[in-house]
C-alpha cells in the first residue's frame, strides 16, 4: 500500500465521521431552527438569531451599525443652518443649508427627541427622550452648556413668547414641565394627557397646544379619546382639554399664521370592529384634527386618506407662513400630503356641528382639500419650514437624511446627507419594515401605527380569527421580547416569524407573506428594541422603602395570618427575574365572557408602568385594579389578606422591575 | 369608641344639620345698645387682622373686620343643592361642594358638575386648590377627584391607592396631595404617583378616622378621630401626635394643658398658629402655649365646631350654631335670625358680647361647615346655601 493509499484508507473514516457530524448538526440546528420560529421552511438558519442581532462584542461591532436616525428638525431664523436631532446618535447636528453639508456634532442626551431655537439663534434646547432632560446648546461654542431634569420621556417643547419659559411634553410621566430658564429650574408640572407629543405656541403667544398620543382612559371596550392641553402661557395652568373622540396618536401640531386654526396630526383606530374591518379596508384610517381655539371652538377631524389607500403614520404638521398650505409627513407611507387650508376651511365651513362624525370617516373628502403627495425617503418625520416659507425641510429618519422640498413645485430639490453608514444593517433593514406600511392592505398601517416605539398603542382589538366579538386582547408591547417566546396572550404563536410570517400575512396584507429575508430582518429588529431605563428605579438600583416592602411581598410564601401560599399561587412563581416571566400559560381567573379559554401567557413585567391598560383584554386600567376589581378571588396571587398600604408597596416594587441594566 | 361617641356619617351630618336648622333660631331681641354700620374692631394685646389684607399690611394696619352684607346662594341660584359641605377660592372662581354635585361660581353664574360628568360622588366633602398648578382637587364620598383644565380625573380605592373612599379632607401643595379618609391619610406624590397611607399601622392614631387635614408652611397637620392631631415635618419625615393630655371625652379637666379633645374635626395652620376645632371646643397653639376656648368661658358660639380655617392671625371658627371669627382676642359671632330672617353680629372679647349688631342680610344658615376668602370676601358653606360676606365701603 502506497503511502497515498494508506492516507486515502484511514483518512475516509474520519471524513465520514465528519461529514455525519456536520449533517447531524445541519439537522439538528435545522429542527432547533425551526421549532423556534414555529416555521420549516428551508431558508431559516442561525443566523438572525445569533448572530444579526448581537448587540455587543465583535459579533455587534461587525454586524450592527450606528445611525443617526434624524428625527426633529428646526430652521435658523437667518434661513443658514438646519438644527437635527439624530435620535440613534445621542447628538445635535449643526447642518450647513447652502453648502448641504453637516458642520458639526454636538453631543446631547440619549435619544434626543426634539430641538427648539432662541430668536437670536445663539441658543438651542434639546429633548432628551431617555435621559429624561432637556440640553441647552451653546450654538456658538457648539456644546451643551446646561442640563436641566425633566419629566420622564420629554418629546415636543416649545419656548414662549418672551423665551423666559420652556414647556415641555413629557411623554413617560404624561405630563408638561414648566422650565424658567434663568435658573434652569422646572418650576412645576403640569397634568397633562396619555403620553403627550407635540408642543406649539399660539402665534398671540397666549396658549400652548400639547398633543397625546394615547387616549385618556375610558370605559372597557369604548372608543379612544385623546386630549390636546391647552395651557395659559400667562398662568402657566392648563385651561382647556381638547377632546378628540375616536382618534389617538396626535404627535404634530402646528398652528395657522392667524392662530383661527390648530393643525394635529392624529389616527382613528377602529379597534372596537373585529379586524374584518381591515379586509374591508376599514382598520385604521388617518388624518388631522382641525381645532378652532376657545372653549367653544370646535374640533373638526378630516382624513387624509383617499377611498381604497391610507397613507400611515402622519406624523407632523408644518403650515406655511401666508398661511395657504399645510404639510404633513406621513412617517409609515415615505410621502408628504399637501393640503389648501382654504380649500380644508370651506369644508369645514360647509359641514354642520352635527355631522363632524360623517367627516371625521369620509374616505371621499381628502380630494378637496389635498393638493398633492410627495414622495419622500425612508420614515419622514419632523418638518422645518425656512423663514421666508420657500422650502420644507424633512427629516427622513430611516434613510439618514434631510429632504428639501420646494413649496412652490411640491417637489424634492434636494436633500442633505447626514453622513450616517452606507451600509444597511439587517436590522436597519427590519426596521424600516416595521415603520413602512407598504405590506399590510391598501398600505393600511405599518406595524409601528399600533406599536409606536416598538410599544403599545393601549388599546384592545377583536383581531383573533375564531369568531367575531369573542377573544378581545389588550395590544402587548414588542420591546425586549428576545426569549420570551410564545407569544400573544394566548401562547399561539411560538415564534415571531410564526407572529409575522404567515398569520400577517392571513390577517394584514391579504396577499403574500414578507420574504424569508425580511422576515428575518423584521425579526431580527424587532429582537433589538429595548426599553427605556426604569424611571422608578434609582440610580444606585437602591430600592426606596415603600419597593423594599413591596419586594417582600412579591417574594413571600406564607400569608399575613402566617398561611403558607402554595408554589403556584407566589407572585415570583409566575413571574420570576429577569424578565419577571416564566413564560407558562396560566389561569388567573380573568376568563370573560368572550374568552374561549381562561389560560393566558403569562407577561414578562418589566417597565409595566408604561403599559397600561392591564390584563389581557384591557379592563384594567391601573395596576390597582387587577387586583381590587377583577383578582380579588387569591386566583392571580394570593392579594385578599393584604391591607391597602401592602398593596401599594407591592405596585410600588411592580413599578420598578425594569430591564437588565436598566437600559443605562 | 371614644366615650360612647358614634362617628358621625353622612347621616349624622344631615341629621345635625336638620336639628340646628330647629335650634338654632335666634330668640334674643335687639338690645338697646345695637346699632347697624360698619365696624372696625380694635385688637386688644393681640393684634387682629384686617380680613383681606396681605398680612404685612395687616400687621401695619389691625383690624378685625365685620361683615354686614350677605349674599346667599341656593339651588335656585343655580347650586346643585343648598346643603354646602365646601367652599374654596379658586381665583376669581368659586367652588362649592354640596350633599347632591359639585359647582363652581364664574362670571357670575354657576356651573355644576355630578356624576355623570365625572364626579367620584354627588356627596362632595372637601375641595382645595392646588396653588402651583391651579389643578382642584375634590373628596367625595366616593373618592378623589381631580379637576384640572376641565378634565375630572377619580382616585378611588380600587383604581388609585387611596386609602378609602370616604375623603374629608384634603390638602395639596407643591407636588402632593394630602386626603384625609375614613381609614387613615393618603398622601399622593403627583410626581411619581406613589401613594402613602398613615394610619394605625404606622403612626400613632387612635382609629383610623381622620377628618381634616392641612398643609402649609412646610408641615402637615390632620385632624384624626381619637387621636387628635398629628403633626408631619416633610423635611425630616418625623411625626408627633398631639394628644388630650387629661385623656376625659365629657370635658376637658386642666385648662389650657394641651389640645382640649381627642376628637378632633378640623386643623388649620397659619402664621405659625394652630389651630384646632373639635365637638367640644376649640384649641389654639403657637408652638409652645394651647389655649383652649369654650362656649362657657368665651366668645365661641358653639362648641360643636365643624372645621376652623385661619387667616392671617384671625381663626374662622364654623360651627352648629353661627360663624365666628377670632383673633386671639377677640370674637365676631355671625348668626341668621331664623325668625326675622336677619343678622346679628355679636362683637366682644369675653362670653358675654360688648357689642351687638344687626345687619338687613345675614349667613344662609347657622350650621355652618366651611369657610374661604376671596379679597375681602369670604365665602361661608351652609345647611342652607353659600353665603358671600362683603365688606361695605368705608
Amino acid at each position: 500500500m502506497t503511502g497515498r493509499q494508506r492516507t486515502i484508507v484511514l483518512a475516509t473514516p474520519g471524513a465520514v465521521a465528519l461529514l455525519a457530524a456536520l449533517g447531524a448538526g445541519h439537522h439538528y440546528s435545522a429542527e432547533h431552527a425551526h421549532a423556534v420560529a414555529g416555521n420549516d421552511s428551508a431558508s431559516l438558519n442561525c443566523l438572525p438569531c445569533h448572530v444579526y442581532t448581537a448587540q455587543d462584542g465583535l459579533l455587534g461591532k461587525v454586524f450592527q451599525e450606528r445611525y443617526l436616525s434624524p428625527r426633529e428638525i428646526a430652521v435658523a431664523r437667518d434661513g443658514r443652518r438646519l438644527y437635527v436631532t439624530a435620535e440613534e446618535d445621542d447628538a445635535l447636528l449643526v447642518v450647513q443649508l447652502h453648502a448641504r453639508t453637516v458642520l458639526d456634532r454636538i453631543p446631547v442626551g440619549k435619544h434626543p427627541h426634539t430641538v427648539v431655537l432662541s430668536r437670536d439663534g445663539r441658543t438651542a434646547y434639546v429633548s432628551n427622550g431617555w435621559s429624561g432632560s432637556v440640553s441647552q446648546v451653546d450654538l456658538t461654542a457648539r456644546r451643551v452648556s446646561r442640563e436641566f431634569a425633566v419629566g420622564d420621556g420629554p418629546a415636543g417643547m416649545v419656548l414662549d413668547s418672551e423665551e423666559r419659559v420652556l414647556y415641555v411634553a413629557n411623554g413617560g410621566t404624561n405630563d408638561i414641565s414648566v422650565v424658567d430658564l434663568e435658573s434652569g429650574r422646572e418650576r412645576h408640572r403640569l397634568a397633562g394627557g396619555q403620553n403627550p407629543h407635540g408642543v406649539a405656541l399660539a402665534p398671540d403667544g397666549d396658549r400652548v397646544y400639547v398633543t397625546s398620543r394615547l387616549s385618556n382612559p375610558v370605559p372597557f371596550r369604548t372608543p379612544p379619546v385623546t386630549e390636546v392641553t391647552v395651557v395659559d402661557a400667562r398662568t402657566q395652568r392648563v385651561t382647556e382639554r381638547r377632546q378628540v373622540y375616536a382618534a389617538h396618536m396626535m404627535e404634530g401640531v402646528d398652528f395657522t399664521p392667524r392662530g383661527d386654526l390648530a393643525l394635529v396630526t392624529l389616527v382613528r383606530p377602529k379597534n372596537l370592529l373585529p379586524a374584518t374591518q381591515l379586509q374591508g379596508g376599514w382598520m385604521l384610517t388617518f388624518g388631522l384634527g382641525v381645532i378652532e381655539p376657545g372653549e367653544r371652538g370646535a374640533v373638526w377631524q378630516v382624513l387624509l386618506d383617499d377611498a381604497n389607500a391610507f397613507y400611515a403614520d402622519p406624523y407632523d404638521v408644518a403650515v406655511t407662513p401666508d398661511g395657504k398650505r399645510a404639510f404633513i409627513s406621513h412617517a409609515g407611507a415615505d410621502l408628504l400630503t399637501v393640503i389648501d387650508l382654504d380649500s380644508l376651511r370651506g369644508v369645514l365651513v360647509g359641514t354642520a356641528r352635527a355631522d363632524t362624525a360623517t367627516l371625521a370617516n369620509h374616505l371621499g373628502m381628502s380630494r378637496r382639500y389635498v393638493v398633492s403627495r410627495i414622495r419622500t425617503g425612508a420614515n419622514p418625520k419632523g418638518l422645518g419650514m425656512s423663514p421666508d416659507g420657500r422650502f420644507v425641510y424633512v427629516a427622513e429618519q430611516l434613510a439618514d437624511r434631510v429632504a428639501i422640498v420646494s413649496v412652490d413645485s411640491l417637489r424634492i430639490v434636494g436633500d442633505i446627507d447626514l453622513g450616517g453608514p452606507r451600509r444597511i444593517s439587517f436590522v436597519r433593514r427590519g426596521q424600516r419594515l416595521f415603520h413602512r406600511a407598504d405590506h399590510t392592505f391598501q398600505e393600511q398601517f405599518s406595524c409601528r401605527s399600533c406599536h409606536p416605539d416598538g410599544h403599545t398603542d393601549g388599546l384592545s382589538y377583536d383581531i383573533e380569527s375564531d369568531l367575531l366579538g369573542r377573544n378581545v386582547v389588550n395590544n402587548l408591547t414588542l420591546l425586549e421580547l428576545k426569549g420570551l417566546a410564545p407569544y400573544k396572550w394566548t401562547g399561539k404563536n411560538a415564534s415571531l416569524y410564526r407572529q409575522c410570517g404567515f398569520r400577517f400575512a392571513k390577517f394584514f396584507t391579504r396577499t403574500e407573506a414578507y420574504a424569508e429575508e425580511d422576515l428575518n430582518a423584521l425579526v431580527a429588529y424587532i429582537f433589538s428594541l429595548s426599553y427605556a431605563p426604569n424611571r422608578y428605579r434609582s440610580a444606585s438600583g437602591e430600592p426606596t422603602p415603600a419597593q423594599g416592602r413591596g419586594r417582600r411581598i412579591f417574594e413571600r410564601s406564607l400569608t399575613n395570618g402566617g398561611r403558607e401560599i402554595p408554589p403556584a399561587n407566589r407572585c415570583i412563581t409566575c413571574h420570576p427575574p429577569p424578565r419577571f416571566t416564566n413564560r407558562m400559560m396560566f389561569d388567573v381567573g380573568t376568563r370573560g365572557p368572550t374568552d374561549t379559554d381562561g389560560l393566558f401567557d403569562t407577561p414578562a413585567l418589566v417597565n409595566l408602568y408604561e403599559s397600561a391598560p392591564y390584563l389581557h383584554d384591557g379592563r384594567a386600567a391601573t395596576l390597582e385594579e387587577i387586583w381590587t376589581r377583577f383578582g380579588n378571588e387569591d386566583r392571580h396571587g394570593v392579594v385578599t389578606d393584604l391591607t391597602k398600604s401592602q398593596l401599594n408597596d407591592l405596585i410600588e416594587f411592580l413599578r420598578a422591575l425594569g430591564p437588565p441594566g436598566n437600559g443605562r | 369608641m371614644n366615650g360612647g361617641f358614634a362617628k358621625p356619617a353622612l347621616s349624622m351630618v344631615l341629621l345635625s344639620a336638620a336639628a340646628a336648622l330647629l335650634v338654632s333660631r335666634w330668640s334674643g331681641r335687639p338690645a338697646p345698645s345695637e346699632a347697624t354700620g360698619d365696624r372696625e374692631v380694635r385688637g386688644g394685646a393681640s393684634p387682629a387682622v384686617a380680613e383681606g389684607v396681605p398680612a404685612e399690611s395687616a400687621r401695619v394696619q389691625p383690624a378685625l373686620r365685620v361683615y354686614q352684607d350677605w349674599r346667599t346662594y341656593t339651588k335656585r341660584d343655580g347650586l346643585p343643592s343648598d346643603k354646602a359641605y365646601a367652599v374654596r377660592v379658586d381665583g376669581a372662581r368659586v367652588w362649592v361642594g354640596t350633599d347632591a354635585g359639585l359647582a363652581y361660581l364664574e362670571d357670575g353664574r354657576w356651573h355644576t358638575l355630578g356624576v355623570r360628568d365625572g364626579l367620584a360622588h354627588a356627596g362632595v366633602l372637601a375641595i382645595d386648590v392646588n396653588p402651583t398648578t391651579g389643578d382642584v382637587w375634590i373628596g367625595t364620598f366616593g373618592g378623589l377627584n381631580r379637576w384640572s383644565g376641565g378634565r375630572l380625573e377619580t382616585f378611588n380605592q380600587l383604581n388609585s391607592g387611596l386609602a378609602n373612599d370616604f375623603v374629608y379632607g384634603v390638602s395639596s401643595k407643591g407636588e402632593e396631595v394630602w386626603v384625609a379618609t375614613a381609614a387613615g391619610a393618603s398622601r399622593l406624590n403627583i410626581r411619581t404617583g406613589e401613594w402613602s397611607i398613615f394610619d394605625d399601622s404606622n403612626v400613632s392614631l387612635h382609629e383610623p378616622w381622620t377628618y381634616g387635614v392641612h398643609v402649609n408652611d412646610g408641615m402637615v397637620y390632620i385632624a384624626a378621630w381619637g387621636g387628635g392631631v398629628l403633626e408631619y415635618h416633610p423635611a425630616t419625615g418625623q411625626w408627633r401626635d398631639y394628644r388630650d393630655p387629661d385623656g376625659e371625652m365629657e370635658f376637658d379637666l386642666f385648662p389650657n394643658d394641651g389640645l382640649i379633645h381627642d376628637i378632633t374635626t378640623g386643623v388649620s395652620f397659619e402664621n405659625g398658629i394652630l389651630w384646632v376645632s373639635t365637638y367640644f371646643g376649640l384649641a389654639r397653639y403657637d408652638g409652645a402655649r394651647w389655649q383652649g376656648y369654650f362656649d362657657h368661658d368665651s366668645g365661641l358660639i358653639s362648641n360643636f365646631i365643624n372645621s376652623v380655617r385661619a387667616r392671617g392671625p384671625v381663626a374662622w371658627v364654623c360651627t352648629d350654631l353661627g360663624l365666628n371669627a377670632f383673633d386671639g382676642t377677640t370674637w365676631v359671632t355671625y348668626q341668621r335670625d331664623t325668625i326675622m330672617g336677619d343678622g346679628r353680629i355679636l362683637i366682644g372679647t369675653g362670653k358675654e358680647p360688648t357689642t351687638r349688631l344687626r345687619s338687613a342680610t345675614a349667613i344662609a344658615h347657622n350650621y355652618v361647615i366651611g369657610v374661604d376668602f376671596q379679597g375681602d370676601t369670604v365665602w361661608v358653606a351652609t345647611a342652607g346655601g353659600v353665603s358671600r360676606g362683603v365688606p361695605r365701603a368705608r
